[in-house]
């Protein structure tokens, strides 16, 4: 009885060492790259950031588009979140599926559908350039591509945030009185807010590290990610260094934002 | 007044259907059922904040079933109270309400006065539910519906709740739909009880008459009759005192008279606070059924207590006073005699 005991914990103690093994290989394969790349660049980088016109001026672009973008999402993604996510929305499993599929495709090849949909030459381009708002080469086009690949983003985690709110919590607000848009405003905005809050940075966060949809719609006047592949194929490995590294950088900041509201107690699940 | 037709309620793979009742003006109904038996699904189908799939509701004889729940004028308190969590419980008090002193000096009535400066998650389940009916009744509705409000309140609290209610129910002309598991509640408090078993409504009718003439042997089950038996009835000759419908029911060798409608009888309720115990025969009793038997199980509960008897093969439960187990010394193994009158057996 011992002995099957004894080989029992044995076989536990194996396995416990390769599940950790398992998770430090996997951890030093995502962290090794950026440590590397922050050793390298980081200091140089930011040091660079007060006398690199360029880079200063990439990264307030990034920055303003990647914003643009966000708010775009929250107005028109929230309404399209909240009815998905009480079941409102007609043919919501089609919508659903069609909000994953820009999360899906090689980002590249977002751009060229963008590129068809709304470049020069097609209907909507037209009418968007007879409107001042030219998407090939500007800054429509950028918050386009950062629309297109990270919108679906804001509204999968807007949609759970609400989900997460009791939806009785409404129904008591229209017995009190209040209408539909009324009740989801007074009730259900303030409950999910934090979750709305998260979704925004995840967007926002995923937005500026957008490369492949924006490089195909709009190369100038250049976005950070843009400005990094630029020095890196026009000058190579060194002088892309501390444009990437300050994008990093700039990444850590969400990241911070959105651990500190997870820290949060949630309001307005549903009562047990 | 609360008239439902026919009514029809789909929740996810839940169907609520055929509900017909009608509640009048400034009565108390009362909502019976075991879990899943579709309470709650027919109070928000009424409040109107979820659509009716078939039937109608009319509240104040006016048609509202296509009405949405801000227009119908129905106040509504939940099981878990559902105070809005971001804000304090003066600004939940005064969430619907027109008159803002109104509410607060509601909320004051009904005791939540030195709550209103609090947040809601500092309040007790009790405070909640007493918070949750101020703003429930704050925008003054006429119709209220309630969700086992006094569920997690303390029995001393539910008790001066109760009354308060009651005496604002009154005093506001208030028609109440009234959920809840208490048997209690529903003797004290209500005119008309409603009986729903999985989505059905099974029986509606006064607390008196749903507790003695049940619709079912499930429905008595419920309503916790202690003595069920399945069998068969046959006509009896009427005496001059019988009820009309009283019949000879069998159920192997126990044999009994009892009152039922004539047509599909299949079983015999017995509730245990009809059958008189004695330890021998009384010469003058006019009750028609009398049983001999041997005691096989005494539980006291408090100033109660439940009597096994075994008569025949069957076994007949009796609620007595504790004090009757002393005085006829009722121990299991002694003999004694069941008496219980043919009104009390009911046939259905």
């Amino acid at each position: 009885m011992s002995s099957v005991a004894e080989r029992g914990r044995g076989a536990h103690r194996v396995a416990a060492a390769g599940v950790v093994l398992g998770a430090l290989l996997l951890l030093a394969l995502l962290g090794l790259p950026i440590v590397v790349l922050l050793l390298r660049g980081g200091l140089s980088g930011l040091a660079q950031l007060g006398a690199d016109r360029e880079l200063r001026s990439a990264l307030w672009l990034t920055a303003q588009t990647a914003t643009a973008a966000t708010l775009v999402a929250g107005v028109l993604g929230t309404p399209l979140a909240y009815l998905l996510a009480r079941d409102r929305m007609p043919a919501g499993a089609l919508v659903g599926a069609l909000l994953d599929l820009p999360l899906l495709i090689p980002h590249p090849v977002a751009g060229m559908a963008l590129l068809l949909a709304f470049g020069r030459a097609s209907p909507a381009g037209t009418a968007l350039a007879q409107l001042g708002l030219a998407v090939v080469g500007s800054r429509t086009g950028i918050v386009l591509a950062m629309l297109f690949v990270a919108a679906p983003l804001y509204v999968s985690a807007a949609r759970e945030a609400i989900a997460r709110v009791d939806e009785r919590y409404e129904s008591v607000a229209r017995t009190l009185g209040d209408t539909p848009i009324r009740a989801a405003w007074r009730i259900t905005r303030p409950l999910a807010g934090r979750g709305l809050v998260a979704a925004a940075v995840v967007m926002w966060a995923r937005a500026v590290s957008e490369f492949g949809a924006i490089v195909i719609l709009t190369y100038n006047p250049k976005v950070a990610s843009v400005l990094s592949y630029d020095r890196f194929t026009g000058e190579g490995l060194d002088a892309a260094l501390p444009v990437a590294a300050v994008l990093v950088i700039l990444a850590l900041v969400p990241l911070l934002v959105l651990r500190s509201l997870r820290a949060g107690t949630a309001l307005g699940e549903p009562a047990r | 007044m609360i008239e439902v037709a026919a009514l029809e309620t789909r929740a996810g793979a839940f169907a609520l259907r055929d509900v017909s009742f009608s509640l009048p003006r400034g009565a108390w109904g009362i909502v019976l059922g075991s879990a899943g038996a579709g309470k709650t699904t027919l109070l928000e189908t009424i409040a109107g904040v979820r659509p009716a799939a078939a039937g109608r509701v009319r509240l104040r004889g006016a048609d509202v079933t296509d009405v949405p729940p801000e227009r119908r004028g129905v106040g509504i308190v939940y099981q878990h109270a559902l105070l809005f969590p971001h804000l304090t419980v003066e600004e939940n008090v005064r969430y619907g309400a027109h008159d803002p002193e109104h509410a607060i000096a509601l909320a004051r009535r009904l005791g939540a006065g030195q709550l209103l400066g609090r947040g809601v998650r500092e309040l007790s389940g009790g405070e909640r539910q007493i918070v949750a009916l101020a703003r429930a009744l704050a925008p003054r509705p006429d119709i209220l519906l309630l969700d086992e409000p006094f569920a997690a309140v303390d029995p001393r609290g539910r008790t001066r709740l109760r009354r308060e209610l009651r005496a604002l129910q009154r005093e506001l002309s208030l028609t109440v739909l009234h959920v809840t598991h208490d048997f209690g509640e529903a003797g004290t408090l209500g005119d008309l009880a409603i009986l729903l078993d999985g989505g059905r409504m099974v029986q509606a009718a006064p607390p008196e008459t749903l507790f003695r003439r049940p619709a079912s042997a499930a429905a008595a089950e419920f309503l916790g009759a202690e003595n069920v038996y399945a069998g068969s009835a046959t006509p009896l000759e009427a005496g001059a005192d019988d009820e009309a419908g009283t019949m000879r029911f069998r159920a192997g060798s126990l044999e009994l008279v009892g009152v039922g409608e004539t047509g599909a009888v299949a079983h015999a309720v017995i509730r245990g606070e009809d059958v008189v115990l004695a330890r021998e025969h009384g010469g003058t009793s006019s009750a028609r059924n009398v049983l001999e038997g041997v005691v096989a199980e005494v539980v006291r509960h408090g100033a109660l207590a439940r009597v096994t008897l075994e008569v025949g093969e069957l076994p007949l439960v009796a609620t007595v006073t504790a004090g009757s187990v002393s005085e006829l010394g009722l121990l299991p193994g002694s003999r004694a005699v069941a008496t219980i009158k043919a009104t009390a057996v009911h046939l259905c």
